[in-house]
């Protein structure tokens, strides 16, 4: 049908078949992903950006081992996470990872009054706060399932250990996080 | 007051994410596929590196995979290897360049006589098959307590090169503690895993679609990272050496195989 978006697995058959452009679509459609998935990985716009442009090129030259009727982003976010931890091992560093809120954020489409906006900032300040004090594999998988917004599955592929393992280090960070929590509370 | 996951969900289109460069992928002039293809029919000693890689990634994957039941455990343990069902596996990583043995994990290139002398224990071997086009051993840290051997047939009669290892068998032995782990794999849609018994012994046939597969080393750990997909694989216990025969075969003809190591 004219004008539909194409799906991944027609954007890969193309590809295969050297169609280069239906591969940019298919870094358009995952760049940001991609990107923010390094980031949270190095803590560096710059290696995030080197990272998934590698992992982006890594993936083309093996589209033709893709397993046929998966889902493309999983297993992009993997390569690219990959390529992103390399990055951070082979430099022997890895920059804290702070994350910060966007300024004058407003949730939902009405607009809650002035003191309510402030309040909910202030709450929403202290709770990233708590979270950026937390260790960095506690950090890690709570951005990544809870700010990226990564399926159980893509949060296994970026972090590269298995989905079991996501869930149990997932519980840990939310009992450590609401631990400290507690105590912000009571202080 | 909102649960805490509620509230972090909540964070989530508040966060202020470095803005997203617009990527620039260099890609080949020419399709990428229709090269590698070419490639790889001009130089046929790569698939043989792919073949083996690919077989060695196969038995890691297939212990990674594995979240046992207390039954299954039982059921596996003297096959040192954990299998997982899982309803979307995932795709493994692209295999590293390289040659072959560094591709699939496969250890260190030996010789059969020189890996004999490492292992204290007697490497079968397939006489229907002449000798290996390579061998390959593995020892602890990065191997099973008891060691590894694996060995490479690149290009047999009777047995086509596969896909995902690039050669037509791969077998790897390997022994170890009794509960260690050396194989992890996960199963997917269209994998049937069938019980056979090799020599008397208990064992196990997958096949169908590739499956996941990963080595572990001697710690147990697999590194998800050399995950590869494998073709169809027969597993067996041989008096205490865990056996495993992969290629794009059939049953009757793993199982001939395996009836005729010595």
């Amino acid at each position: 049908m004219e004008g539909r978006p194409a799906d991944d697995s027609e954007l890969i058959t193309r590809a295969l078949r050297g169609d280069s452009a239906a591969y940019e679509e298919i870094v358009q459609r995952y760049q940001q992903i991609a990107f923010r998935t390094a980031y949270v990985i190095t803590g560096s716009s710059a290696d995030a950006e080197d990272a998934a442009q590698e992992g982006f090129v890594k993936a083309y030259r093996a589209l033709d081992r893709f397993r046929p009727g998966a889902d493309l982003r999983p297993w992009l976010l993997r390569i690219v996470a990959n390529e992103a931890r390399n990055r951070v091992r082979s430099s022997g560093r890895r920059r804290q990872l702070e994350l910060r809120l966007t300024e004058g954020f407003r949730p939902g489409d009405a607009a809650p009054s002035p003191e309510a906006v402030a309040l909910a900032s202030d709450e929403r300040q202290r709770l990233l706060a708590l979270v950026n004090a937390l260790s960095d594999e506690d950090r890690t998988v709570i951005a990544s399932r809870y700010f990226l917004e990564l399926s159980g599955e893509e949060t296994a592929a970026a972090l590269g250990i298995p989905e079991g393992t996501v869930k149990s280090r997932l519980s840990r960070a939310l009992a450590r996080l609401r631990a400290r929590v507690e105590e912000a509370a009571n202080a | 007051m909102p649960d805490l996951e509620e509230q972090l969900a909540a964070l989530a289109p508040a966060i202020d994410w470095p803005l997203t460069p617009t990527l620039k992928v260099a890609l080949p002039t020419h399709g990428v596929v229709s090269r590698e293809a070419a490639r790889r029919g001009r130089r046929p000693a790569n698939n043989r590196w792919i073949l083996a890689a690919a077989a060695a990634l196969l038995i890691v994957a297939t212990l990674l995979a594995y979240t046992p039941s207390r039954e299954a455990i039982a059921r596996w343990l003297n096959l040192h290897t954990t299998i997982q069902r899982v309803q979307n596996p995932p795709t493994p990583l692209p295999l590293p360049p390289g040659p072959l043995g560094e591709r699939l994990g496969l250890g260190t290139p030996t010789t059969l006589e020189n890996a004999q002398s490492q292992l204290a224990w007697k490497i079968e071997v397939p006489p229907s098959l002449g000798q290996p086009d390579e061998v390959y051993v593995k020892e602890p840290p990065d191997g099973p307590s008891g060691g590894e051997v694996t060995l490479v047939y690149a290009q047999r009669p009777d047995f086509r090169v596969s896909g995902q290892t690039g050669v037509s068998v791969l077998v790897t032995e390997a022994r170890g503690k009794v509960n260690e782990v050396f194989f992890q794999k996960m199963l997917g849609p269209g994998v049937t895993i069938e019980d056979v018994t090799v020599k008397g012994r208990p064992g196990y046939w997958i096949s169908g679609s590739p499956h996941d597969f990963v080595f572990a080393d001697a710690n147990g750990d697999a590194h998800y990272e050399r995950l590869r997909l494998a073709t169809n694989t027969l597993i067996f216990d041989d008096n205490g050496t865990v056996i495993r025969i992969e290629g794009d075969m059939t049953k009757s003809q793993a199982l001939e195989l395996a009836g005729s190591l010595s």
